[in-house]
């Protein structure tokens, strides 16, 4: 009786801690040459380390607004770094004059319809939002 | 001079005009953005000032503003996916005591392929770890770059040409930059400039988090002084004709290298370089090297800093007789005044701490420890400031948009 309850309780909890944490998915246009990413080559790009997608074209990469939930959690699974740090990482670029931050949308719509307009757009969005006009590359959990 | 000046700020006023009316247009090609730092020191020392080597204003026990705050405008414009164009334009003390904006950089990029680039104009000196970023607080841990390192070439930035060349072998990151030019900039109020300036950078990521950097940067120094060219002229009359060719800073070759460390991964930070400055003048050969230490925890990062500035060799053998006075100047004394104003070493123990406040604002809290030879790097120092040890008080707030 107690064992089941206790199943019951973690497996309620599991569920809880499973909405709170909503998926991130690593997004490009349905019409992309990219087929799938390795979380090292997205950070790369998102970091400014890198610009190149896998298929060697210039990435074009698209944030969510700072006060997007699914932004914060992006940064911290993809690149293991805080928005603190990101920032202080992109303001190390831009003020050398090396790179150019990635473009700031609205949110998950602009950046579907964002990849899906350009073909070497790469963008991330909460997985429910996704649909058949763009291509998931990476999933982040 | 006065006119380019102008001419400079007239176009960024341009430019910036434009960009505000193109801010509604979504894809706008002009984007601004911007730094700065305010910020406070004081030391526990009266009798020096405590300075950025380069500038003429300082702090002892009365605090002072005019050392660290600062404030940066940029503004790039991408006309398409190969050119682009930066302007930055700075005000902070510089070498004349002046906060007076002045372009910092000013360059059009060509984009040739993604990973090779070629910038012209005006831009950042390669010469340490975080030259292209050493006035931007926000994207440093420190409340400013170790003075014992930084302090040896006090330029900033250079015109002329670089080539940027960025490659990824087996998932870590290898940049290679070459450049050209030449620079000329005020230190302590004398004209300093370097010209036939050139220069290799490569960095390597060697494991996650791991960066390796080398660099060297070689050019023809002179330094514009008129005493120190009054002093080399009456000794090319003398028999010590050498030494006055050791002292002159004429069109003479220097250098300056570096190896610098810096991993970032998870919590823990560590940024360390190793220098060398060589010159064939009155400018001495200098080692300068830091080690910095830092853990995260949350928004905050405490640090703590070992830094030491060493002369190796004054390069000038004087071998004037002490008593010598010719002309009314005594030249064997005037030849070790000069030599010693330059040697300034020191070491330095720093704590400090960086907070992340708010999304684009740190604010930082450091105390530095330094012990000097003569005077180290303190600036306008008086008679009896010599082989101290200074408590170095500092906080800033620094900031991006």
């Amino acid at each position: 009786m107690t064992d089941k309850f206790t199943a019951i309780l973690l497996a309620a909890l599991l569920a809880t801690v499973g909405t709170a944490q909503a998926q991130v998915a690593v997004v490009v246009g349905a019409k992309s040459a990219t087929a799938s990413m390795t979380a090292d080559q997205v950070a790369g790009i998102f970091l400014g380390k890198s610009n190149t997608l896998p298929g060697g074209a210039a990435a074009v990469a698209a944030d969510l607004p700072e006060s997007a939930a699914v932004r914060e959690q992006f940064y911290s699974k993809v690149t293991g770094k805080s928005s603190a740090q990101v920032k202080a990482a992109w303001s190390r670029l831009v003020f050398s004059g090396k790179a150019t931050p990635p473009k700031e949308l609205g949110g998950s719509a602009d950046v579907k319809s964002f990849v899906a307009a350009h073909p070497d757009a790469i963008g991330y969005i909460e997985k429910s939002a996704v649909d058949a006009s763009v291509k998931v590359v990476l999933n982040v959990d | 001079m006065k006119f380019k000046s102008h001419a400079i700020w007239t176009a960024v006023l341009a430019s910036l005009a434009c960009s505000a009316q193109a801010q509604g247009a979504a894809d706008s090609i002009f984007s601004l953005s911007g730094f700065g730092t305010a910020g406070i020191v004081g030391t526990s020392q009266d009798g020096a000032q405590y300075v950025i080597p380069g500038q003429i204003r300082g702090a002892d026990k009365s605090w002072s503003g005019e050392v660290d705050s600062k404030l940066g405008v940029q503004l790039g414009a991408r006309f398409n996916s190969m050119f682009s164009a930066t302007v930055q334009v700075l005000s902070k003390q510089d070498g004349r005591g002046s906060f007076k904006p002045q372009a910092e950089w000013a360059f059009a990029k060509l984009q040739a392929t993604p990973g090779l680039s070629f910038r012209l104009g005006r831009m950042g000196a390669p010469l340490f770890a975080v030259s292209d970023f050493r006035d931007v607080g926000y994207a440093n841990t420190w409340l400013r770059p170790p003075i014992d390192v930084y302090g040896q070439v006090p330029i900033s930035h250079f015109d002329g040409v670089d080539v940027n060349w960025q490659t990824s072998l087996g998932g870590k990151t290898i940049t290679l930059q070459a450049l050209g030019g030449r620079s000329s900039s005020y230190v302590e109020g004398t004209k300093v400039e370097i010209d036939s300036m050139l220069g290799l950078n490569a960095t390597v990521e060697l494991v996650d988090g791991l960066n390796l950097r080398l660099g060297h940067v070689t050019g023809k120094l002179t330094v514009k002084s008129a005493s120190l060219a009054q002093l080399v002229g009456v000794l090319r009359q003398t028999p010590f004709a050498s030494v006055g060719n050791e002292l002159d800073a004429h069109d003479k070759r220097a250098s300056f290298s570096g190896a610098g460390l810096n991993y970032d991964q998870g919590n823990w930070l560590v940024l360390a370089e190793y220098t060398k400055r060589n010159t064939k003048s009155f400018v001495p050969d200098t080692t300068g090297w830091y080690a910095t230490l830092g853990y995260r925890v949350g928004k905050f990062t405490p640090y703590v800093t070992l830094s030491r500035l060493k002369t190796d060799s004054s390069n000038v053998h004087n071998t004037v007789p002490a008593g010598l006075v010719l002309g009314g100047l005594p030249l064997g004394a005037l030849v070790d005044g000069t030599t010693a104003a330059q040697s300034t070493p020191q070491k330095t123990a720093a704590l400090g701490v960086r907070w992340d406040a708010w999304r684009n604002i740190a604010v930082k809290a450091q105390w530095d420890h330094i012990k000097t030879t003569g005077a180290g790097q303190f600036h306008d120092a008086q008679p009896g400031f010599a082989n101290q040890r200074v408590n170095v008080y500092s906080l800033a707030v620094d900031f991006v948009f």
